[in-house]
């Protein structure tokens, strides 16, 4: 049974951050291969090309977005929370999402321009060979419209990319946003 | 001659001017006054009854959430003997929030600035160096606890009043207890909260908001056209407006200004037009389509929980979309998925005004407590794809009410005026189980205008 009540604490083992002990160094071969498939997945979705950015992402895909809920107190660094997410998709419904924007999906038509920073990148080896776990910093500014005020978001997003036919793909995200409350009025925008 | 108005605003302008009640127009002035915003909430936000979450949310005792009434925030605490209780998050001594955190469980909350301490329910315990006696002697312990809220539960969900003597929570929904009754009072065990509130920010006037959760139907058929587009929904891209997919039914409501929108299955998605309930008993039809949310386990519950008039809607015409006066939403759908499953999506919104150009979404999503934890997780899922801060349905809402709210500057733009004067008129449909104001038929704009009646109302009442 899951206790899903908002006053008990998430009782995930792992919070934040990078996991796997064996790292993989900065500047090696794989890292600058995966921080360059980071800075292609970026350019995808900010050029709105995201027949690109679903070819980057493997069928077996759980993209998730967990909420944040302020605690104090002993539990003060529990404060995400699995049992409520932004975002809780996988490649068939990503696609369904994507194939959204190619219609009449008003809250991006007129799209936003956006700009991804992807920075703060960590990479680890994992169990299986061919898989790496990936975390990295993400900020993103989205201009609608003709509003001169950005709406943004920061966050860490928690990556496995896997390895075959000679291309990284992505096969589990999770996104933790640091807002509990979110200043930005959708998220009709990828993270 | 002019009519005696319940509220003048300083430059001369009644209420009568703003809502005018002939013309079954509003201003678009009334989404931005910073000082109508403090008469709303006094009062309405300081008077009516208002949603602050799930009696599943706090199930221990000294479990707390904090929340909001209008601009003033509450913790909303389970005490030893399991009661609910809602406090000002204001100490009494120098106005700090005495909880910093939004979730939590103690049995003393102190605040960290002097240390003054309450419990749960709100009375004060003491403060440090009980010899010095910090809280002097001119008032006594039982007058310096939390100011304390009027507390109601209804289907577990949570609601609150500052108005001690008002109305019960009963009167304030009125007639449209017998359809919401569907919907919140159907099982033996009740709903189950699925996990804490998304919360987000509009840049918008809560009342943008909230009229539309007043069952504005007809926005569906346009702003939502990427339903129609996605297959779900009964027609093609191409015969949207001919078909008009989920305009037909009955619109239920209430002089206390709530409202349902109660929907043939059948009649709006695709995925059920040939289901054929003729000649079928209310059983046999709960099974073939239970209503949002129910699992074909659940259906004996319905029997056992409402009457049979009740059941029978729910069977035939369940209520699927509405709100609450003065600023919840209620989003009880089928959410047939691309997949061809429906489990439904279960949500209730609140809409909660910071200042008179924002409102925060809180978005609650439900699953019946004896669904199976599959349904649960299929539900969730559901929700978060079509409602709240990621969901393709209210993505769109998301991005319209800002620019609604850029429109309220201007002064031609303010003395613009909402009209609401696609009206049908009250009408009973024959053998009609319930009671209020009918409206059977194309959704129109009665029940939206039936919140701004109770909106004028309340803001006339000083």
């Amino acid at each position: 049974m899951i206790d899903r009540s908002t006053a008990a604490v998430d009782k995930s083992g792992v919070m934040r951050g990078l996991t796997s002990k064996n790292r993989v160094p900065l500047g090696s071969e794989i890292y600058n291969r995966i921080l360059e498939t980071l800075y292609d997945e970026a350019a995808a979705l900010d050029e709105r090309r995201f027949d690109d950015w679903v070819a980057m992402l493997d069928k077996d895909l759980v993209y998730t977005a967990p909420i944040r809920l302020t605690r104090t107190g002993p539990n003060r660094d529990r404060d995400v929370m699995r049992t409520m997410m932004h975002f809780d998709d996988t490649y068939e419904s990503l696609l369904m999402r994507t194939g959204r924007l190619s219609k009449s999906a008003w809250a991006e038509d007129p799209p936003s321009r956006t700009r991804r920073y992807v920075t703060n990148v960590r990479v680890g080896e994992t169990e299986n060979a061919d898989e790496y776990e990936v975390v990295s910093y993400l900020y993103l500014a989205r201009s609608r419209g003709e509003s001169p005020d950005y709406e943004k978001t920061t966050g860490e997003r928690r990556d496995v990319w896997r390895f075959a036919n000679g291309k990284y793909k992505l096969a589990r995200r999770e996104i933790i946003l640091d807002q509990s409350t979110l200043s930005m009025s959708n998220l009709a925008v990828f993270l | 001659m002019l009519k005696k108005a319940g509220l003048v605003l300083s430059d001369g302008t009644t209420i009568d001017d703003l809502i005018d009640l002939k013309m079954n127009e509003v201003s678009l002035r009334v989404m931005n006054d910073p000082e109508l915003h403090r008469f709303e909430m006094e009062r309405i936000f300081a008077r009516t009854w208002l949603l602050l979450g799930h009696d599943t949310e706090i199930p221990k005792p000294g479990d707390f959430v904090v929340r909001d009434m209008g601009e003033d925030q509450v913790i909303v605490a389970r005490s030893r003997d399991g009661g609910i209780h809602v406090s000002l998050n204001v100490c009494p001594h120098r106005g700090m929030k005495v909880c910093t955190a939004e979730a939590g469980n103690t049995q003393v909350h102190r605040c960290i600035y002097h240390g003054w301490a309450f419990r749960p329910d709100g009375d004060f315990i003491g403060a440090p160096i009980e010899k010095e006696q910090m809280h002097g002697n001119k008032r006594t312990k039982s007058e310096l606890g939390l100011k304390k809220a009027r507390v109601h539960l209804y289907g577990g969900l949570i609601f609150a009043t500052w108005n001690i003597e008002g109305p019960s929570f009963d009167e304030f929904l009125g007639d449209s207890k017998f359809y919401f009754d569907q919907l919140f009072c159907r099982t033996d065990s009740g709903l189950e909260l699925l996990g804490p509130p998304q919360r987000f920010m509009i840049p918008a006037n809560w009342k943008i908001g909230s009229e539309q959760s007043a069952s504005d139907g007809f926005h569906t058929l346009t702003l939502h056209r990427s339903l129609m587009e996605g297959g779900v929904m009964g027609g093609t891209p191409e015969s949207i407006y001919d078909n008009a997919p989920g305009m037909y039914g009955v619109d239920v409501s209430c002089t206390e200004g709530h409202s349902l929108r109660c929907l043939e299955a059948a009649q709006t998605f695709k995925m059920f037009s040939n289901v054929s309930f003729e000649g079928k008993t209310t059983e046999e039809r709960l099974h073939l389509l239970p209503p949002p949310g129910i699992t074909p386990e659940l259906i004996p519950q319905l029997f056992k929980n409402l009457s049979p008039e009740q059941v029978d809607m729910l069977a035939t015409i369940p209520p699927q979309v509405g709100g609450m006066f003065p600023n919840v939403l209620v989003l009880f759908i089928f959410a047939p998925r691309t997949d061809g499953g429906s489990s439904g999506a279960l949500a209730l919104h609140t809409y909660i005004p910071r200042g008179p150009d924002h409102f925060e979404f809180v978005n609650y999503i439900f699953a019946e407590k004896d669904a199976p934890e599959q349904v649960k997780r299929d539900m969730l899922q559901n929700s978060i794809q079509q409602a709240g801060t990621s969901g393709i349905i209210e993505q769109d809402d998301a991005d319209t009410w800002p620019q609604i709210m850029r429109n309220t500057k201007g002064p031609m733009s303010r003395s613009i005026t909402l009209k609401y004067q696609a009206l049908h008129g009250h009408e009973k449909p024959e053998g009609w189980p319930g009671g209020g104001l009918l409206y059977p038929g194309f959704t129109k704009d009665d029940t939206q205008w039936n919140w701004w009646l109770n909106y004028h109302r309340l803001m006339s009442a000083s």
